[in-house]
């Protein structure tokens, strides 16, 4: 219920701010028409890229990998051996 | 593996820097230029910077609301 509060009081601030921007005309008045959609646009962009960036920093760990390879074989050989059919197909 | 998914993520963060470096241009520098600038024949009329992203995002609205109706039909029809 409060994270909602939250985002709802950033929205009503940030409407609040763009009317004071219409009403005393600092900015020139086609800027201020644009301005909410530039922001849609651009957060869309920076989304993709931390998506981009998180993308080319994700860590691997290849000796990670094998000893888990190694486990797997472990673990079939012993369910094998009791009985239980862990093939896949 | 590991050099594919760092070529995708190399691809995408390009992508959007170049998104929004243009959409910058477009709207907030491009007004200021002469109309006889050679510049203007690179972007579209400054109609386009309103419709493209608005069709974009009706067609993302809609794209969502089909798929979460397909889901929510193939459930009903599976659980009747």
């Amino acid at each position: 219920m409060k994270h909602i509060v939250k985002i709802m009081t950033l929205l009503v601030a940030i409407s609040a701010f763009w009317m004071s921007l219409l009403q005393t005309s600092l900015i020139p008045r086609s800027y201020t028409w644009l301005l909410p959609l530039y922001f849609i646009v651009s957060l869309g962009c920076y989304g993709l890229l931390m998506v981009g960036v998180g993308l080319m920093q994700f860590p691997t760990c290849p000796q990670e990998a094998v000893l888990l390879q190694q486990d797997i074989k472990e673990a079939k050989v012993f369910l094998e051996q009791k009985g239980i059919d862990v093939s896949s197909d | 593996m590991e050099l594919a998914d760092r070529a995708v993520g190399f691809l995408l963060s390009l992508i959007s820097v170049s998104i929004f470096t243009y959409y910058s241009f477009w709207v907030i520098i491009l007004p200021f230029v002469n109309s006889d600038h050679f510049i203007h024949k690179y972007f579209l009329p400054q109609e386009y910077a309103i419709l493209i992203p608005v069709f974009a995002g009706v067609t993302l609205l809609c794209f969502l609301s089909v798929f979460i109706g397909l889901v929510i039909l193939k459930s009903k029809k599976k659980k009747a």
